[in-house]
């Protein structure tokens, strides 16, 4: 059971109050009409998957309710970062260790 | 660490308060002072507003003030959103020099870092709850009604526990 | 006194005598001893038969490294526990204890005769003969394997136990309390940060339990100990916790802790759980749990009698118990010599001290020659004697790396110590890297993961005076990290017993090497051979060979074995320890009882069990419920005699002539409110919501973006701004998060909210052509009459003095209302509306009737009728998408080539050609059951009910180009029969014109 900061609550609490939801900065399509089916499956189902730093969403369900985005290495299963839905992605390079 | 008593903690359910869940994205704009950190609380007489999220806020009063409460929320001018929950939930409270230990038994959050007087949203065993803590001894446990019975049978099983006075046995060897 | 007690001696209290039974047989230790003690006072060594072979075994060891000795423990009925380790479980009157793994006594065993046959049983056995015929293996292999192996019998009854969890939360976690550990804690604790210090022994001391001897502080060991003790729990920020095992370290510092709460109590307090387990996050970590001897390899180890000599040691100064009346002790390491002194001191004089060495420190001989023990260095052991207890020894002379001539020495206990290995399995559950260290051949924790540190022995440190140093060091630097000032308090030791010793494979012999049966784990009956066997056979990592040979697979988790293990299987590939490496720990440390892990997860308390308001009553009134997500809901009414389908029959007879009332409680509802409530609403379903007037309902279509339908529901406008949506049952909190998922991360500029109502809401369902006439007298302050308040109106209003929001709407096809009040008045509604139905012959219906009601009128169930791969074309639901808007969640999808190819499955009604079978949900359909297997399957059948309505049967299904073979006649083979049925394109088989619910 991981330690997640959460932006909003600005706390690091038990991970059982999160759910994982998936990659992160894959925004809907403004205009889905307006892509093809190849652009549209993309955004669908392709996802990064790395072994390395990823970008995903978690949402602190069982506590402010808002969904927010974190930087997590999946080789040790470790949070580099965790920062608000709409906010850039952070750059790399500067994170290291737990999100603290 | 505290050791618990036959007599640690007791758990109650409270009578029906009117509960509405005000949303509104700039706090201010509601005029009714409402905290702005996530998990503070603020009080004006018998009426408190927790802050549960960014926008969220649980606003309790007595029974008797129900009307006057509604008419308030209604009278916001800036968008929101005011939704009695009065039914929604039970509310326990829970006290007592073992009150922590109890709580320990289902929830994961490392609760005696909580100042008295907040509160938050978290989860007991599988039932989300909030909680606030009302001194430092003790808390209001809030749950859905249809979890309120697990809830309530888990506590009393812990309660058990704390009674049955175990920890004397191991904590000094 | 029994004949191996030593008066006066040990923790144990010799006032006190605790009598137990073990196979039936009563015996009498003491208070404080374990199982094991007790057994060994009464000269019992002979306790349980290894996996395999069936030989008879003895305890090897003190603690949770125990392979051998593990029994039956009961305490009445459904309090069985198998695989117990005596050396674990404590004694406590009335005990009952019971051997294992053989048949028909310990002593005879009719499996032994495995033992002769020990070549048919070697490494791979299983994987190379139980290869065919294939049916063999259910019939005869498998069968006769798991009734010849196995360990312990399952218990039969229910756990009668209960068993607790607890979260935890401090600042240093110190694991095992040890001199190690014990020196942590104060450090630590007198810095007053937060410690919790957990030891698996029943009391804090480690090492010190077995070594009265050492001086510390200018105590004696077990005074000093005494005042530590007191000293911790004095201080109001330590938590000592004994009896407690930490059985798996996790990410971040969670360890999770399992506590024994009532195992060693005769009459346990009423209410008290068997064991609890915790879950504590610590901000750091310091690991002190010291090094696990190891044994020698030699043939015939495994005897009873022969054991650890670090075994032997606290047996003695822990327990006052002698091993035997002659012991011999064999070693690798100076540790054991002691441990001969011991014994040599306190009237057991040992026959004889081997040494593989061939020179140890001249103090070492010097005293054994003092005490009159023989010492022989530079030998190597080939041998042991005795059936059912070690009688002899042999040993030979080693002569220029050649074994020389054999001796005989009699004895009734072999004291054995291959030397020390430091405890790296908790280090290991972290991935924390694990190092060589050739200076002292073990293996070391390396480079960690976590905020963690390893003190003492578990780092290579022997002595206690440097575990006593090392361990304050640890607790300093963790109180400072935790963010306290904290000093390393220094400690004098006198009458320390260092040493060293050397890392061995097997040792060597002149018999035949594939004779010789010298066990490496005990358990799984793993010999050297069958090591060097595995490499034979093409085994080249460690990972490998420990599966080949199951070596270190056995409850022990390889605590005694895998060191031993990894040193011959490198021997065998001919390469360096490291080179091969260990093999991964994981969690749990030790077998860890089901119960621990379920916690409060049982009985009524096993998961929520959610009831609406209105459940009492049901109950009261004899529903036959069934859970529906976490909810239970009333399935069926059934009056006595009836069966369910004699019970739905009449549920939908009398709500279809007169009046139903149903529980709509568990319905999903969800306000939404704000100035964009309708153009979120708008783009979450598929319908359109512009137009809809206030007080008017529409049926919601949810898609996934997928373009899948997610979820259905009745939507009601109460206000310009004010929603009040409906979703399934098992769909409310799905839902929910899809939408606050959109509104917030997509859509965040949208000033619209979300809020859950599904309890702040009774609902009762009034179905029927009476409805209006029963509801009409109660409603206040709205006309419900047809045409004020027609089919899909809402209105908030009062019903029978209470506020209430009032839907005109139908799930059965009859005229319909449902009335939602605030949860707490729902029974009192729902009564006060069955008392005022009664002309009308009021009746309360469940889901079942619900089900065939709405299947009759052809109304899909999100998640029955739809499995998440069906489009809304292919439900028949193309109507309910809004053509002229611009995009909702989903709509692309819709238009992707795969989404609009032919072929695709599509719900439409089946009418079986004998009408009163029922078809079963999820049969598959075919066109032509003659075709040969595997057929060609065009979809299968979703919902399926007698229709009293109808007068038959009726069916619902998702079948290929489905509505395009409207009339077609297909067929359900099932291994009754084929049924055949004919396909209808509408599922409305009931008032397709909706003529009744309009009324
Ligand atoms: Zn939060």
């Amino acid at each position: 059971m991981l330690l997640i900061r959460c932006p909003y609550c600005e706390l690091e609490l038990p991970e059982l109050e999160f759910a994982y939801a998936g990659e992160a900065h894959i925004a809907r399509p403004a205009d889905p009409a307006g892509l093809s089916d190849e652009e549209w499956r993309d955004f669908l189902f392709i996802r990064s998957n790395p072994k390395g730093v990823h970008f995903e969403r978690w949402r602190h369900v069982n506590g402010c309710a808002r969904f927010f985005n974190a930087v997590r290495e999946t080789v040790g299963d470790k949070f580099l970062a965790t920062y608000r839905a709409g906010e850039p992605r952070p750059d790399v390079a500067t994170l290291k260790g737990d999100a603290k | 660490m505290t050791i618990a008593t036959p007599s640690g903690v007791t758990v109650a359910e409270l009578p029906p308060t009117t509960r509405i869940s005000l949303r509104i994205a700039d706090p201010a704009a509601a005029g009714l002072a409402l905290p702005t950190a996530i998990g503070a609380r603020s009080a004006e007489g018998a009426r408190t507003a927790l802050c549960l999220g960014p926008d969220e806020w649980l606003i309790e009063a007595p029974e008797a003030d129900r009307a006057a409460v509604l008419a308030t929320v209604a009278g916001i001018a800036a968008p929101h959103s005011a939704v009695e929950v009065s039914d929604r939930e039970i509310t326990y409270a829970l006290e007592g020099p073992a009150v922590l230990d109890l709580l320990a038994t289902g929830c994961p959050r490392d609760l005696a870092r909580m100042p008295v007087g907040s509160g938050a949203r978290t989860v007991f065993d599988t039932a989300q709850v909030v909680l606030t803590r009302e001194t430092q001894v003790r808390f209001h446990l809030t749950v859905w009604r249809s979890f309120a019975p697990h809830v309530r049978a888990l506590l009393d099983i812990a309660g058990r526990e704390l009674a049955a006075d175990l920890d004397r046995n191991w904590l000094h060897g | 006194m029994t004949r191996y007690r030593l008066p006066n001696r040990g923790r144990v209290d010799h006032a006190r005598p605790v009598r137990f039974t073990f196979d039936g047989k009563s015996y009498t230790g003491l208070a404080g001893d374990t199982l094991a003690s007790a057994l060994l006072a009464n000269g019992v060594h002979l306790m349980g038969r290894s996996f395999k072979y069936h030989r008879p075994r003895g305890p090897v060891s003190t603690g949770s490294d125990e392979p051998n000795a593990l029994v039956g423990a009961r305490r009445g009925p459904g309090r069985f526990e198998p695989n117990t380790r005596a050396t674990i479980q404590e004694l406590r009157e009335g005990l009952e204890a019971t051997s294992q793994n053989r048949w028909p006594s310990l002593a005879f065993d009719i499996g032994s005769v495995n033992d002769h046959l020990g070549s048919l049983f070697s490494a791979g056995f299983y994987y190379k003969t139980f290869m065919w015929p294939r049916a063999f293996w259910d019939r005869v292999y498998e069968p006769v394997i798991r009734n010849a192996a196995g360990l312990g019998v399952s218990p039969t009854e229910p756990d009668a136990d209960t068993y607790a969890s607890r979260f935890a939360h401090t600042d240093v976690l110190i694991v095992g309390a040890g001199p190690a550990g014990l020196a942590a804690a104060l450090a630590a604790g007198r810095s007053g940060t937060a410690v919790m210090l957990v030891d698996e022994n029943a009391e804090p001391g480690g090492a010190l339990l077995s070594e009265p001897s050492v001086v510390i502080d200018g105590k004696p060991a077990w005074d000093w100990l005494a005042t530590t003790v007191a000293e911790l729990n004095a201080l109001p920020n330590v938590t000592v916790m004994t009896r407690t095992t930490a059985i798996g370290y996790y990410h971040q510092n969670l360890v999770g802790l399992c506590q024994r709460l009532t195992d060693h109590l005769a009459a346990p307090p009423a209410g008290a759980p068997r064991e609890r387990l915790w879950k504590v996050r610590a901000r750091e970590v310091v690991l002190a749990q010291g090094a696990l001897e190891k044994p020698l390899v030699f043939d015939g180890n495994d005897r009873p009698g022969v054991m650890l000599a670090g075994a032997a040691q606290t047996y003695l100064n822990r327990y006052g118990v002698r091993v035997g009346d002659r012991p011999a002790v064999v070693t690798a390491h100076d540790s054991a010599w002691h441990i001969a002194f011991d014994l040599a001191e306190s009237g057991t004089r040992p026959a004889v001290i081997v040494d593989v060495r061939d020179t140890v420190d001249p103090a070492l001989t010097d005293r054994a020659h003092a005490l009159g023990i023989e010492t022989l260095l530079g030998r190597t052991v080939t041998g042991t004697s005795g059936r059912l207890r070690v009688k002899s020894l042999r040993v030979n002379r080693m002569e220029n790396g050649a074994v020389g001539a054999a001796r005989d020495i009699a004895c009734d206990a072999v004291l054995m110590c291959g030397g020390w290995t430091p405890c790296l399995h908790l280090f290991s559950h972290t991935q924390g890297k694990i190092d060589w260290d050739a200076g002292i051949q073990a293996y070391i924790p390396g480079a960690t993961t976590e905020a963690v540190r390893i003190a003492g022995a578990g780092r290579g440190l022997w002595g206690i005076a440097a575990a006593l140093e090392d361990g304050a060091a640890a607790g300093a630097l963790a109180a400072r990290d935790a963010g306290r000032e904290a000093e390393a308090q220094p400690h004098t030791v006198t009458a320390d017993r260092t040493g060293s010793g050397v890392t061995l494979t097997e040792l060597p012999t002149d018999r035949n090497p594939a004779a010789a049966k010298a066990f490496i784990d005990f358990q799984n009956d793993v010999t050297a051979k069958d090591i060097r066997l595995a490499v034979r056979e093409g085994m080249r990592s460690i990972e490998h060979v420990k599966r080949y040979t199951t070596n270190g697979m056995a409850t022990d988790q390889g605590k005694m074995s895998n060191v031993n293990g990894l040193m011959i299987a490198a021997d065998a590939l001919g390469k360096r320890a490291p080179q091969v490496g260990l093999t991964t720990f994981r969690p749990p440390y030790t077998p860890t009882t089901f119960g621990a892990f379920a916690g409060y997860r049982q009985g009524a308390t096993f998961e929520a069990m959610r009831k609406t308001p209105i459940d009492p009553w049901a109950e009261a009134h004899g529903a036959v419920f069934e859970p529906v997500a976490l909810w239970r809901r009333a399935r069926y009414f059934p009056k006595p005699g009836e069966d369910m389908h004699a019970a739905v029959a009449r549920e939908c007879r009398a709500t279809r002539a007169s009046l139903g009332i149903f529980d709509a409680s568990t319905l999903g509802k969800i306000e939404v409110v704000g100035p964009d409530a309708v153009t979120f609403l708008e783009r979450m379903y598929t319908n359109p919501w512009a137009k809809l007037g206030v007080g008017r309902c529409r049926y919601g279509l949810l898609l996934g973006e997928d373009g899948f339908i997610r979820d259905d529901g009745v939507i009601g406008r109460l206000a310009p701004d004010r929603f009040h949506v409906t979703t399934t049952t098992g769909g409310a909190a799905r839902v929910l998060n899809m939408m606050e998922d959109y509104l917030q991360t997509e859509w965040p500029d949208l000033q619209v909210w979300l809020t859950s109502t599904t309890e702040q809401w009774a609902t009762v369902a009034l179905q029927g052509p009476n409805a209006r006439k029963l509801l009409e007298p109660f409603v206040e302050g709205l006309d419900i009459s047809a045409g004020a308040f027609p089919h899909m109106a809402v209105a908030e209003c009062t019903v029978s003095g209470l506020p209430a929001r009032l839907f005109r709407v139908s799930f059965t096809g009859e005229l319909g209302f449902e009335v939602n009040v605030p949860a707490r008045h729902g029974r009192a509604l729902w009564e006060r509306l069955w008392e005022a139905g009664r002309p009308y012959d009021i009746t309360p219906y469940g889901t079942e009737a619900m089900h065939v009601m709405r299947a009759e009128k052809g109304y899909i169930i999100v998640g029955q009728d739809t499995d998440g791969t069906l489009t809304p074309d292919d439900a028949g639901l193309g109507w309910a998408i809004g053509k002229a808007k611009p995009d909702f969640v989903g709509k692309r999808s819709l238009t992707r080539p795969d989404m609009v190819a032919k072929g695709r499955k599509q719900l439409v009604g089946l009418l079986t050609d004998d009408p009163s079978v029922v078809l079963q949900e999820g049969a598959q359909i075919v066109a032509d059951p003659t075709q040969p297997i595997p057929m060609t399957m065009l979809g299968h059948v979703t919902s399926a009910y007698r229709s009293d309505a109808l007068g038959r049967s009726i069916a619902m299904a998702v079948v290929a180009d489905g509505r395009a073979r409207d009339g077609e006649t297909l067929h359900v083979p099932m291994p009754e029969g084929v049924i055949a049925v004919k396909v209808v394109k509408s599922t409305a088989f009931h008032d397709p014109e909706n003529a009744r619910l309009s009324a």
